[in-house]
C-alpha cells in the first residue's frame, strides 16, 4: 500500500518523532509506515487521517510499493 | 501513551524491568533455597517434585511480564514481537527436534531439557534484531 505521510509530514514540518507523538505511536512505527514496510491497521490509518485533518483515500491508496 | 523514543514508552519498559526484576530475583531465591534443601536435608520423592517445579512460578511471572510489555506496544511494536517470537519458537522446535534425532541415532551427547528455555530466550534476542533492522 502507498502513501502520502512523508509528504504531509514535510508540508507541516513534523518530525517523524512530532507525528509519532501525535499518533501516539513510536517513531519507529511512523518510519515503517512512511517507508511501506508496515501497513497500519484500520483504526491508526484513521488516526493518521484524522491528525492530517484529510480523508483516508487521500493519503493512503492501494497501489503497490515497488522498491527501487 | 508517550512514545517519545525509538523503543517502547518508558513507563513501559520500567514495569517491564521491574516486574522480570523482582521474577528473576524470587527465581535465585528458590533455585538457591531448593537445591540448599535437596543438597543438605534428603527429602522425600513427592518433596523432589514439588522443589523441582519451585522455580516454574516465577518463570510464569516472567511470561506474564512479557504478555503485559507486548500488549502495552504500539500495533508496529507488537508486530516486530510476534514475528521474532514466532521465528524464535520456530528455531528452538525444530533444532531441538533434530538434535532428538542426532542423540537416538547418530550418538550425540544427551542435552538436558532445561536448556531448550535458555536458548529459546537468546534465540529470540537474535530474531529480534534482525526482525526489527528488516523493518528499518
Amino acid at each position: 500500500m502507498k502513501n502520502r505521510l512523508k509528504v504531509l509530514r514535510a508540508e507541516r514540518n513534523w518530525s517523524q518523532a512530532d507525528l509519532a507523538d501525535r499518533l501516539e505511536v513510536s517513531r519507529q512505527s511512523v518510519n515503517a509506515i512512511e517507508t511501506g514496510k508496515y501497513d497500519p491497521s484500520l483504526p491508526l490509518a484513521f488516526r493518521i487521517a484524522r491528525v492530517f485533518a484529510m480523508p483516508i483515500e487521500q493519503i493512503f491508496s492501494d497501489e503497490i510499493e515497488v522498491s527501487p | 501513551m508517550s512514545c517519545d523514543s525509538d523503543g517502547p514508552p518508558p513507563k513501559v519498559k520500567q514495569r517491564y524491568i521491574r516486574d522480570m526484576a523482582i521474577a528473576g530475583a524470587i527465581y535465585v531465591a528458590l533455585v538457591v533455597g531448593a537445591a540448599l534443601t535437596i543438597r543438605y536435608m534428603h527429602p522425600p520423592q513427592w518433596a523432589l517434585v514439588i522443589l523441582a517445579l519451585l522455580p516454574l512460578a516465577p518463570a510464569l511471572l516472567m511470561l506474564r511480564a512479557y504478555v503485559v510489555y507486548v500488549n502495552a506496544l504500539d500495533e508496529f511494536q507488537r508486530r516486530v514481537q510476534t514475528e521474532a517470537a514466532i521465528v524464535a519458537a520456530g528455531v528452538i522446535a525444530f533444532a531441538s527436534f533434530a538434535y532428538g534425532f542426532l542423540e537416538d541415532w547418530a550418538n550425540f551427547p544427551r542435552i538436558s531439557l532445561i536448556w531448550v528455555f535458555p536458548a529459546l530466550s537468546f534465540t529470540f534476542g537474535v530474531v529480534h534484531r534482525i526482525v526489527r533492522r528488516r523493518y528499518k
